[in-house]
């Protein structure tokens, strides 16, 4: 419970400082990694997944949302092919099911990517396949948000008249 | 500007805390719980001592502790912010000037659910009588002053349990006054003073304490309140609670017992 609450507190800072007053003044905001990340996590960790949905509820609402999906021994693979020691909470260690900090991050992140699928279904995430190419899954994702964006010149023109 | 709430709820079970006639249990969480601990059937006992800054609280549940040490229960306190996961964190906040009302909420929240799950929880299982000094309710009455959605906060906080007791020291706020400056002053934060209602602090504490007692008053009934008049002295005050508390333990004990009687 405390490291779900945690994360909410330090998001609702960030959503308040960061994420709102960007978007008040007509900007796009990047997020990496957003409410549903404590959705999958905190689930998994065995927080009720109404209650964590609720307590986001002052969230704003993503315009999209980009799931980058790969199956887990794909993940393993990458982290340690750059030899990344695993976290201890990253690894669900916290939860006891293996000393093995390997076997432990494949049970738990096994089980936090079968809550992102339940999560892309329910709030409509756009999956991008994250097993291909770097090139592959950028020119989806460009394709993605100009489909979504307008995409307006916004220089300044000389004709408009600065007003104070 | 959507908020991300749930689409599809994955079940039907009640999510927020109940209203007043919507069943709350004493012992048992208030709203959707944590899953991972089951807590029915736990022998311990809540009690919280609820009201506002400078009603005699501490006064009243050290007396309490005592007596229930004298007669033989095992005690422990709890007592709000007094974690050891968000103490630190919560009075530098504090000292900055970044808290917002929506950080404010979710702080005292962790740290409510800190000592839920490291002291309380424990201490019900081993059959302690807990005393909680405030409980959830300062939370819900401080958030309420600050214009937080109270449907939202009866469901953040739907992992607490029901106290067994809840003892609501009341008092009105002129009495109040002259409590506190007589024993340290007032200070910023009792005065809500974050809510810039003016520069004068004696104005400040009067509206904000006020708030806050009306705030109180308003979920009396629907959190079981027994109101006891804090105008009174100490001992009138313990007088009353205790005869609550043993009415309450005595019988209580005699059903978890029936061994001991010969």
């Amino acid at each position: 419970m405390t490291f779900s609450l945690l994360h909410a507190t330090d998001f609702a800072d960030r959503l308040l400082y960061k994420i709102i007053p960007p978007l008040k003044a007509g900007m796009i905001v990047l997020a990496d990694r957003y409410a549903y990340t404590a959705f999958a996590r905190d689930a998994t960790r065995g927080v009720d997944r109404t209650w964590v949905r609720e307590l986001y509820s002052f969230a704003v609402r993503p315009d999209l949302t980009l799931y980058f999906r790969v199956p887990i021994e794909m993940s393993l693979d990458r982290l340690m092919a750059r030899r990344v020691k695993l976290k201890f909470y990253e690894a669900g260690m916290d939860l006891g099911w293996s000393s093995n900090p390997v076997e432990s991050f494949r049970l738990f992140q096994g089980k936090v990517l079968d809550e992102y699928d339940r999560i892309v279904d329910e709030f409509g995430l756009e999956v991008v396949n994250a097993a291909g190419s770097i090139t592959e899954q950028q020119r989806l994702v460009r394709g993605l948000i100009s489909r979504h964006l307008q995409v307006t010149d916004t220089e300044i023109s000389d004709d408009e008249p600065l007003t104070i | 500007m959507t908020s991300l709430s749930p689409s599809d709820p994955i079940d039907g079970a009640p999510g927020a805390i109940e209203g007043a006639n919507g069943g709350i249990q004493p012992g048992r969480y208030y709203g959707r719980g944590i899953p991972y601990l089951p807590i029915n059937g736990y022998p311990g006992k809540l009690i919280a001592v609820e009201g506002t800054d400078g009603v005699g609280r501490s006064t009243q549940i050290q007396l309490l502790r005592e007596w229930l040490e004298v007669k033989g229960y095992g005690v422990i306190e709890t007592g709000w912010t007094r974690s050891p996961l968000m103490q630190p964190t919560i009075e530098l906040a504090k000292s900055s000037n970044t808290l917002n009302k929506l950080t404010f909420v979710l702080l005292y929240a962790t740290d409510f659910a800190d000592r839920l799950e490291k002291e309380v929880i424990p201490a019900l299982k081993a059959g302690f009588v807990v005393l909680s000094d405030r409980y959830i309710f300062t939370a819900l009455a401080r958030a309420g002053v600050r214009g937080v959605d109270r449907a939202w906060l009866r469901s953040v906080y739907g992992f607490a349990i029901a106290p067994h007791l809840v003892f609501y020291l009341n008092v009105d706020v002129k009495t109040l006054i002259r409590r506190v400056l007589e024993a340290r002053g007032m200070d910023f934060w009792e005065s809500g003073m974050d809510l810039k209602t003016g520069d004068d602090i004696y104005e400040s504490f009067r509206s904000y304490q006020s708030k806050l007692l009306k705030e109180y008053a308003s979920m009396a009934d629907e959190f079981h309140f027994r109101k006891v008049d804090a105008r009174r002295s100490v001992d009138r005050i313990q007088d009353e609670l205790r005869k609550q508390v043993e009415a309450f333990l005595e019988p209580a004990e005699k059903l978890a017992e029936p061994a001991l009687v010969r």
